[in-house]
């Protein structure tokens, strides 16, 4: 029979399976009726014929179930028929199967919403060629105080190019704000300046236009290449973009190409503008300007290790020129880069949704195990009835994934909505928009529906088909006591509880540690301070005018209503780990200022009174420190301490910036409490404050302002606006937000993993005690009979109570156990979103155990307390 | 007497060589499958069904309600031309087989 027919046949059988029936059933009588009639004619009576011939015939279920199952497309036929049977169950037991639903949607939904963000940001390809080739290299700073990973120099760039043996090749890419004027009112924009080695490095290209080549880089031509996002933004996608000139910084740039929408880069996804970094001369063979990010192509066949061991001798043999001595480097796979702290982030909450679907599969078992108990006396008739074991695991491993297929749905539903929130677990160095419901996650989620169905369902469909009918049948579907089906139900429990106990604790862990991070001292007070940024292009070159801008601004901005101070200073506090410098205290040797780092601000002299900075000892900066007197620091506790640990700072000198001779001394006359300048995760570094007209020796390409208001911040912008523009009309106001914006934007991963893992523990808390509660009603209603018996012999209602809840109580502690030493290995795997807290581990375990027991108790005590008002009478009748 | 099992594989090709003489209703071939070995073979309906709905699944067989002598309703099948091709094969199958076993348990 070929194919065709075949399936024609079981089309036309599946589709006359009623008539089919109804002439199985009309013959199986004919059949009778002609046994019963030969019977007779050989001198039965007509009811012994008839009798004798049903017997011959056999049960007629069963022939039945074999005619069906035996034809072609029998088995298909039948599973669609447990599938109806399956939504009836549904339709009927809406109590049950609503609970087991539920239980499912928030295991199902929860690890495919994690599963979203985890793909998004740790598993889906990022856009470059080859992504897992690329990696980053940073100066190993171990030795100094500022951070571990240090950008490198150009004039590295320029060696590691020209020496090393295991890249294809590397690019640099430095730091440069741009402002956009000309066309329309100014903006300042993210720019990077790049090495044009940039686009094959990453091997990616502009999606119109073109790249600039090495000539245009080593000429400085004026050249840029733009994001998809500011040519959308700013230029209203139009289509002769390219060729067209820009203002960039006051001067005439051709726009040359436009980057894909995909496209970003470190450090973040908001750059608009890729420039050139045509390095002047002197930088390229200055081994101190650390501002470049550098990114690197591993050759074919090079592996990581083997780059890092390259790199480290290279680098020790490039920097022996380097006036601090030689230093190694350190190489990262650029994926571990962009992902950042996200990465653990993601992979505990992953886990923890992981967890909290097997509680809810722990729960399902038991619900099943529960119901096919009761089930028992359907199970002895449907076999008596000539159903076979296999049919009925059959059935019940059907009806178990209509309820995860059900289940699945409904998470699904729930996922949808939470990717909205988890999209904002992104790390800003990465494009915007990834977590989406795409087929990877619907895969990931019907994956997860069927692991969770043979989870869940195998055990009771092998346990509920496994019953002798004639007990059954007798015993009136009291239920299969067994004590193995109490075991497995048990452990379940002890299981499921262990794994709430652990979510609970790395709950409250990293509870404690946010509690910690939004309470550390950030050196002053951030409500009611407004910030934003003034880049100084314009002022670049003339020191004099430069000054004079700045505290013209800051007069207007504090002339607005409503503002009660304003000061300067060059970079926003906790919004940037770079500008340090090496220094040198006086007495020190010429070569001792290795590893002594500090980072450096530039700061008007009523900025320390408008932020409200605590000062331990010494002055602020007064009236009296003007460019014409002598140079005079204020340093932070860190830096004091550091050098002056027991005793005062104040009067000590030091040099930095120019050193040598050129340099200038700097008197220290303050010491402040700590600011973490670098952010509001980071320690407090070493920190040198100068005011702004003692700096006239160094480069100051920005003015931030900070405003302490009277008022809602927010409600003064307009106005800002304006003061700035009357000063300078062309004048950029950049990135103007709340002090409270930043420290929220900074506290946004920990803030958001601990509300999640925080949801999720108590979704497990919920669920277990859930688990408790189910598996012991059920036990009572299954021994109501026995509990009377008791009652009738003397057994007081109190110990009833007591016998019924202790037993969940025992199990509730077993699980506590067990759940406290996975905790302990747990909390160890999480030490990378601690942030160097050391949370306290023992009120933690306290409340979450004092909570569970309190929960579990309750959970207990619902059903004990109706075993314990059983009425003996009523309940040896309760057959 | 004990009734013998009815030979793995053996019952579609009796059910064939039965319907090839006539068409017969279910009852019926369970008779003359008694009748036929003698009261050696008594076909278990719950075996019997199951075979000739897949048979006629398959196209060997066609069933039709037609009266029986006695006046009754009852489904007779018949042999296709597939039917009468799977017949011959199989007989011819059976009957090497048979000699097969017969040649090993004399030679032996």
């Amino acid at each position: 029979m070929t194919l065709l027919n075949r399936l024609k046949s079981v089309v036309l059988w599946i589709a006359r399976r009623d008539r089919a029936e109804q002439d199985l059933n009309d013959e199986l009588q004919a059949f009778v009726d002609m046994a019963a009639a030969d019977k007779v004619r050989v001198g039965a009576t007509p009811a012994e014929a008839h009798r004798l011939a049903v017997l011959e015939l056999g049960g007629v279920e069963q022939i039945k179930e074999q005619v069906r199952t035996g034809r072609h497309g029998g088995r298909l036929d039948a599973a669609a028929r447990d599938v109806l049977y399956g939504l009836r169950q549904v339709r009927r037991n809406p109590a049950f199967f609503g609970v087991a639903i539920a239980t499912l949607a928030l295991g199902i939904g929860g690890l495919t919403a994690m599963f979203s963000t985890f793909d998004a940001v740790l598993i889906r390809p990022l856009p470059y060629a080859e992504a897992d080739r690329l990696v980053m290299i940073w100066d190993a700073l171990a030795k100094t105080d500022i951070t571990s990973k240090g950008n490198s120099t150009p004039a590295e760039w320029i060696e590691w190019r020209r020496l090393n043996t295991v890249f294809t090749d590397l690019a640099a890419s430095q730091p440069g704000d741009a402002t956009l004027s000309g066309d329309g009112d100014p903006e300042q924009v993210p720019a990077r300046k790049v090495t044009w080695t940039f686009w094959s490095v990453l091997g990616t290209q502009p999606m119109l236009g073109r790249a600039f080549t090495e000539d245009e880089d080593l000429k400085s031509v004026r050249v840029v290449v733009i994001s998809y996002g500011l040519w959308q933004r700013r230029y209203g996608g139009a289509s002769d973009i390219v060729g067209r000139t820009i203002s960039l910084n006051d001067e005439a740039y051709e726009v040359i190409g436009v980057m894909p929408r995909n496209f970003y880069f470190m450090p973040s996804r908001e750059i608009d503008i890729w420039m050139p970094a045509s390095f002047p001369g002197w930088m390229r063979r200055n081994f101190t300007w650390h501002d470049a990010q550098i990114v690197a192509r591993l050759k074919p066949g090079v592996t990581l290790q083997h780059a890092r061991e390259a790199m480290t001798s290279l680098s020790l043999q490039v920097t022996a020129k380097d006036f601090r001595g030689p230093h190694s480097v350190i190489v990262t796979p650029l994926r571990e880069e962009i992902a950042g702290k996200t990465q653990n982030a993601l992979t505990l909450l992953l886990s923890a949704a992981a967890a909290l679907l097997l509680i809810a599969c722990a729960n399902l078992t038991n619900l099943l195990l529960s119901r096919g108990a009761a089930r028992g006396r359907e199970v002895a008739v449907r076999l008596a009835l000539g159903a076979g074991r296999a049919r009925l695991v059959r059935q019940f491993l059907i009806e178990s994934l209509v309820l995860a297929a059900l289940g699945t749905l409904a998470g699904l539903a729930l996922a949808v909505p939470a990717m909205r929130f988890l999209e904002r677990l992104v790390p800003e160095a990465m494009g915007a928009g990834r977590v989406t419901l795409d087929w990877r996650v619907l895969a990931f989620s019907t994956a997860l529906g069927l692991a969770a169905t043979v989870i869940f369902g195998l055990a009771p469909a092998l346990r509920g088909s496994r019953v002798a009918p004639q007990e059954r049948l007798r015993d009136g579907g009291r239920g299969t006591a067994g004590s193995r089906s109490h075991a497995v139900q048990h452990s379940l429990i002890v299981v499921e509880t262990a794994l709430a106990v652990v979510l609970l604790i790395c709950g409250g862990l990293l509870l404690q540690t946010f509690q910690h991070l939004r309470n550390t001292d950030l050196g002053f007070p951030r409500e009611r301070l407004l910030t934003f940024e003034t880049p100084l292009f314009r002022y670049n070159k003339d020191f004099d005018r430069r000054v004079a801008f700045i505290n013209a601004e800051v007069e207007k901005v504090r002339a607005i209503p409503g503002v009660m101070s304003a000061g300067s200073i060059n970079l926003i506090p906790f919004t940037n780990f770079a500008s340090a410098t090496f220094y040198l205290l006086e007495g020190q040797p010429k070569d001792g200022f290795a590893g002594q780092v500090a980072l450096i601000r530039n700061v008007s002299r009523d900025y320390f009174a408008t932020i409200g900075a605590q000062l331990r000892e010494g002055r602020l900066f007064t009236a009296a420190d003007r460019r014409s007197s002598p140079p005079v620091a204020i340093v932070n506790e860190t830096f004091a301490d550091r050098h002056f640990a027991g005793r005062s700072a104040l009067g000590q000198r030091f040099q930095f910036g120019e050193l040598g001779d050129k340099g200038y001394w700097y008197t220290i006359v303050g010491v402040l409490r700590p600011i973490p300048e670098s952010g509001v995760l980071a320690e407090a570094k070493p920190s040198v404050y100068r005011v702004r007209e003692q700096c006239e020796q160094i480069d100051d390409l920005n003015a931030g302002i900070v405003v302490r208001t009277a008022v809602e911040p927010a409600s003064i912008v307009p106005a800002v606006r304006e003061a700035i523009w009357s000063v300078d009309r062309n004048q950029p106001v950049a990135r103007i937000q709340t002090m409270q914006d930043i420290v929220d934007r900074q506290l946004s991963t920990p803030s958001q993993s601990t509300a999640l893992l925080g949801a999720f523990a108590f979704l497990a808390l919920l669920l277990a005690s859930l688990g408790i509660y189910g598996v012991l009603s059920y036990a009572v209603t299954q021994r109501t009979n026995e509990i009377g018996v008791r009652m009738a012999l003397g057994a007081t209602s109190g110990r009833i109570l007591v016998s019924v809840g202790r037993r969940g109580l025992e199990l509730t502690l077993c699980g506590l156990a067990i759940g406290l030493v996975l905790a302990v290995i747990a909390s160890r795997l999480m030490t990378a979103l601690l942030y160097g807290f050391r949370p306290d581990y023992i009120p933690t375990v306290a409340v979450v155990s004092v909570v569970l027991v309190g929960i579990a108790a309750v959970a207990c005590f619902v059903p004990a307390r109706r075993a314990s008002r059983v009425d003996p009478m009523r309940a040896l009748r309760h057959e | 007497m004990e009734k013998l099992d009815i030979p793995q594989g053996t019952l579609d090709l009796m059910i064939l060589t039965i319907l090839s003489r006539e068409p017969v209703h279910g009852y019926g071939i369970s008779q003359r499958l008694a009748a036929l070995s003698r009261g050696e073979f008594q076909v278990n309906p719950g075996s019997l069904f199951p075979s000739l709905y897949r048979l006629e699944q398959d196209g060997k067989l066609k069933a039709e309600w037609q009266p029986t002598e006695n006046n009754r309703r009852a489904k007779y099948y018949r042999l296709t031309a597939a039917g009468k091709r799977q017949l011959e094969q199989h007989r011819e199958r059976w009957n090497r087989a048979t000699f097969a076993v017969t040649c090993v348990l004399e030679g032996a």
